[in-house]
């Protein structure tokens, strides 16, 4: 009797604690100072050829992301004031003056030691984009994409939270549902923001959502952006799934590319490891992916907002 | 108790919980008799109403044979035993009950326990397969709109550990979750609620339950009318005269209050539910 | 009357039910359950 009634009274408190963890966002604050050390170390590396240089860049851009990622909301609050006031940052501009002057026009927005926060974050921004472009001026192209089979995974399940820094989308080579080619070097870096949605052809919601993804696309493509569909269904290139994706598409008048590629590749086995659709990544034109996944339809407001917000920051990204 | 054990085959892959995320092997293809959830993080099989709907759901089949020839062999096979040992949800009801509050009966609220049947109907069969969208898809009513056990063992456990599924919980959660608790707080006041007034499966069970070889048998000839059996059933059974009604869910409460052992389960073909008055004389020759 | 034809109605029952398990499995619904049971389709579990 008693551990029946143990075990209901301790439902209680759990349901208690989903209600209130309904809208929390997730702010973590432990890699705060630590962060400062490693970033001044970082910075102060020389990397003696083109693959260091590479790596480095990855790293920085890793920490850059970790300092937008432990103060979350805040920062969302900084890109939002973006972009309403100041205008998309021109080339050569330096992203973190570009922050730094957001964070001065919008400083009503915020507490005093928010402030402190923001300008902090953003100086150390300022301070690793220096080094990148230094980087890119001595070892040009060592931004982009390193080599096939060496992108690291957040977590297994592809999706972290909120802890970890940037990832990088795995590259792959498959093909879209017309037998076409399709390499993801190429396909993040023609253009500024890619937003990947994964869906399955029995899926209710994701093929409901078609249509305001195929929306988006054209949307997209007016700022340099562009949508692209996995179908979970069609990996491995199975003709029947390839066929019925095709025959969907078309009756929801998509016309972005939709694209497959082997399972057991590393995109292969990241997209496996997805289990809740639909999910709506947003990849920048380097190939990595822009804050957490969105999961669920588009269609509510909120998500939308939160599509909006990333695709924004790809877009800013993507302007270095 | 067996229902622990029940409950425990039917969610093995614990881990899943602290991991977040769900079972993917083919065992998932298999149905479990009971209510159980295949968002659960650790469900090791399919829901059989949940199955049912996105079967019949989906563009290709307009209705189920697989799931459904399931239910019937379980029904068959078992009847409401499913229901009174085997359905985890079932047994949520019962541990709520056991905390101590004013208990009322259901007695006079058996007119309710035909809005499961049409549950079944409509929220199970005919709505996912009639409200379709323009590629011929419709959604799992009965999950998507009513199903209480989603809610507690799949939205609940994955959000809780998931941020990309927490910030998607919008209206329909609420709605679910309301639901979650109303069922939680009238389990308490009343026995098994929703087993009796809503669940779709136990419908399904329900009707087989006069066809099913586990049966519950009262002899005539030592039933002294003392009408303790139907006191202690906490389904509103009448058992010395419908042992094998739909609303028996096989507990077995009955056969431990006769004081004359004159109850007792059955299992085989052509199982009657009670031997006739009339062979009286068939009494004596025992 | 009922009484007499149960077990002939039972032994049907649980041939037919064998009958829809194998047809369902042929026609491919196994495939479909777990294509479904294995990728979360949100709403489908009543979120968002």
């Amino acid at each position: 009797m008693k551990l029946s009634k143990i075990a209901a009274l301790l439902m209680l408190p759990v349901l208690a604690l989903t209600l209130a963890a309904c809208s929390a966002p997730k702010g973590d604050a432990k890699d705060a100072t630590s962060g400062d050390a490693q970033i001044a170390e970082l910075v102060a590396q020389k990397p003696s050829s083109a693959e260091e240089a590479a790596k480095l860049y990855q790293q920085l851009l890793q920490k850059e992301n970790e300092i937008f990622a432990s103060d979350n909301a805040l920062w969302e609050k900084v890109f939002l004031a973006a972009n309403k006031d100041t205008p998309m940052i021109e080339d050569g501009k330096n992203y973190g003056d570009f922050l730094l002057d957001t964070i001065e026009g919008a400083k009503d927005q915020f507490a005093a030691d928010e402030l402190k926060t923001l300008k902090a974050g953003a100086q150390q921004v300022k301070e690793i984009e220096d080094k990148l472009m230094a980087l890119e001026k001595e070892f040009p192209g060592c931004g982009s994409t390193p080599g096939e089979g060496e992108s690291v995974d957040a977590s297994t399940a592809g999706m972290t939270n909120g802890e970890s820094g940037e990832t990088k989308f795995p590259s792959f080579k498959g093909k879209d549902l017309d037998g076409n080619d399709v390499n993801s070097d190429e396909l993040f870096s023609k253009n500024k923001v890619t937003v990947m949605n994964f869906w399955f052809t029995t899926c209710k919601p994701c093929v409901g959502e078609l249509g305001d993804l195929e929306k988006l696309n054209k949307e997209l493509a007016e700022k340099g952006g562009q949508v692209v569909g996995v179908n979970s269904f069609t990996l491995d290139g199975n003709k029947d799934e390839v066929a019925d994706a095709k025959d969907v598409l078309s009756k929801k008048g998509v016309t972005y590319k939709n694209i497959w590629f082997k399972s057991d590749s590393e995109a292969g086995k990241f997209t496996s490891n997805l289990y809740s659709f639909p999910t709506t990544y947003v990849i920048d034109q380097n190939g990595n992916i822009v804050g957490e996944p969105i999961m669920g339809g588009i269609n509510s407001a909120e998500q939308r907002e939160a599509l909006n917000k990333l695709i924004d920051q790809a877009l800013a990204k993507s302007e270095q | 108790m067996i229902q622990a054990a029940a409950t425990l085959a039917t969610n093995i892959h614990l881990p899943n919980f602290a991991k977040g995320g769900i079972y993917q092997g083919a065992g998932k293809a298999v149905c479990v008799p009971g209510l159980n959830c295949y968002s659960c993080p650790a469900a090791s099989g399919a829901c059989p109403i949940g199955s049912f709907q996105s079967v019949v759901g989906s563009s290709k089949f307009s209705f189920s044979y697989y799931v459904t020839g399931t239910l019937i062999l379980i029904g068959v096979l078992l009847g409401r035993f499913v229901c009174g040992f085997l359905c985890p949800f079932g047994w949520l009801q019962e541990l709520l009950h056991k905390i101590p509050s004013k208990k009322l009966s259901t007695k006079k609220l058996k007119p309710l326990t035909y809005i499961k049947y049409a549950v079944l109907l409509f929220a199970v069969v005919l709505l996912p397969v009639l409200v379709v969208n323009d590629v011929g898809m419709g959604d799992p009513f009965f999950c998507k709109y009513i199903c209480p056990q989603g809610v507690l063992e799949g939205a609940i456990p994955l959000s809780i550990m998931n941020v990309g599924i927490r910030s998607a919980l919008g209206k329909l959660f609420t709605w679910k979750l309301a639901i979650l608790i109303a069922v939680a707080v009238l389990s308490v006041l009343f026995y098994r609620p929703f087993c009796k007034w809503i669940c779709p499966l136990g419908a399904f069970y329900a009707l087989m339950n006069k066809v099913s070889l586990l049966g519950i048998q009262v002899d005539h000839c030592k039933c002294v009318s003392c009408g303790k059996c139907a006191r202690v059933c906490q389904m509103d059974v009448d058992v010395t005269r419908t042992p094998n009604h739909a609303e028996c869910i096989r507990c077995g409460k009955c056969v431990g209050a006769c004081p004359v052992d004159a109850i007792s389960f059955r299992y085989g073909l052509g199982v009657t539910g009670d031997k006739p008055a009339q062979s009286t004389q068939a009494c004596e020759n025992k | 009357m009922f009484k007499a034809i149960k077990p002939v109605a039972q032994v049907a029952l649980l041939i037919v039910g064998v009958a829809m398990v194998g047809f369902g499995i042929m026609r491919g619904e196994a495939d479909a359950v777990l294509a479904k049971a294995i990728r979360l389709c949100l709403e489908c579990i009543g979120i968002g």
